[in-house]
């Protein structure tokens, strides 16, 4: 775990997943997309997405999305880049997309990415270690805000002096 | 700027010398002064040994390993804005 490259990619799993929570908590009035009415580009974007998931459903952020065709396929482009097996393996990418779930409170992440978690080999024990260390870090940070600590651990981790991907070396 | 003076290590009673020590071989760092945190966790020791406990247990190798713990507590933590 040492490098930038897994912080960029850890990054990206904590934005995209807020970004699907929002609409899939708060869109509901919008309405899901229905495939039997949807194009046929929303059809093969959800074919996409369920394949991803191995699941017969399409997550609902996707669906309530899906209004936009083109926003819907970019933003599950995105989604697909973050979430799938590169340095950082698809497994964790879930436990910290469930961490940032209910960190966030939002159940329809949290039971998501809880589902993910599983269908992708977490026992009960590893969900409690994700569930305990969310527990753990949402105190510490909420004590550590209240007596408005000023960082002090920065420089525990080394700078990674490597360039940007396909950067020149500095 | 803290709401409260953090103490100097040296301010504090032996036990929490304990933890101090404790601290820094599970960041395995020789800090200077102990982590702010570290010492406004010492304050009550009936608080900060299970609070403490608690935190070692969640963090400890596991299904997961400590790093990509460590990785899901920064999502956390960035998640609930917190610079700390």
């Amino acid at each position: 775990m040492t490098g930038d490259a897994v912080w960029y990619e850890a990054a990206q799993v904590v934005g995209i997943t807020n970004a699907l929570n929002v609409a899939a908590d708060a869109l509901g009035a919008l309405g899901m997309v229905e495939e039997a009415d949807a194009p046929p580009e929303t059809r093969a974007l959800f074919a996409e997405i369920r394949a991803f998931y191995e699941s017969p459903e399409v997550p609902p952020a996707f669906r309530l999305i899906a209004h936009d065709p083109a926003y819907a396929a970019d933003v599950w482009a995105a989604a697909r880049r973050a979430y799938a097996d590169n340095r950082l393996s698809r497994r964790v990418k879930e436990a910290l997309a469930f961490a940032v779930s209910l960190t966030t409170r939002s159940g329809t992440g949290t039971t998501f990415h809880l589902g993910e978690m599983r269908r992708l080999g977490v026992g009960p024990r590893g969900i409690m270690e994700i569930v305990g260390v969310t527990q753990m870090f949402s105190s510490y940070t909420k004590i550590a805000d209240t007596l408005q600590l000023e960082p002090d651990m920065g420089h525990l981790a080394p700078e990674d002096p490597t360039p940007a991907p396909g950067g020149p070396t500095r | 700027m803290p709401t409260v003076r953090l103490r100097e290590a040296a301010e504090y009673p032996p036990e929490a010398q304990r933890l101090f020590e404790l601290s820094k071989a599970w960041f395995n760092h020789d800090f200077g002064q102990p982590p702010a945190m570290s010492r406004v966790m010492a304050w009550d020791p009936e608080f900060g040994g299970p609070h403490g406990r608690a935190m070692k247990r969640a963090m400890s190798p596991g299904e997961f390993t400590r790093a990509e713990k460590e990785m899901v507590a920064a999502a956390v933590s960035g998640a609930s804005a917190c610079e700390y």
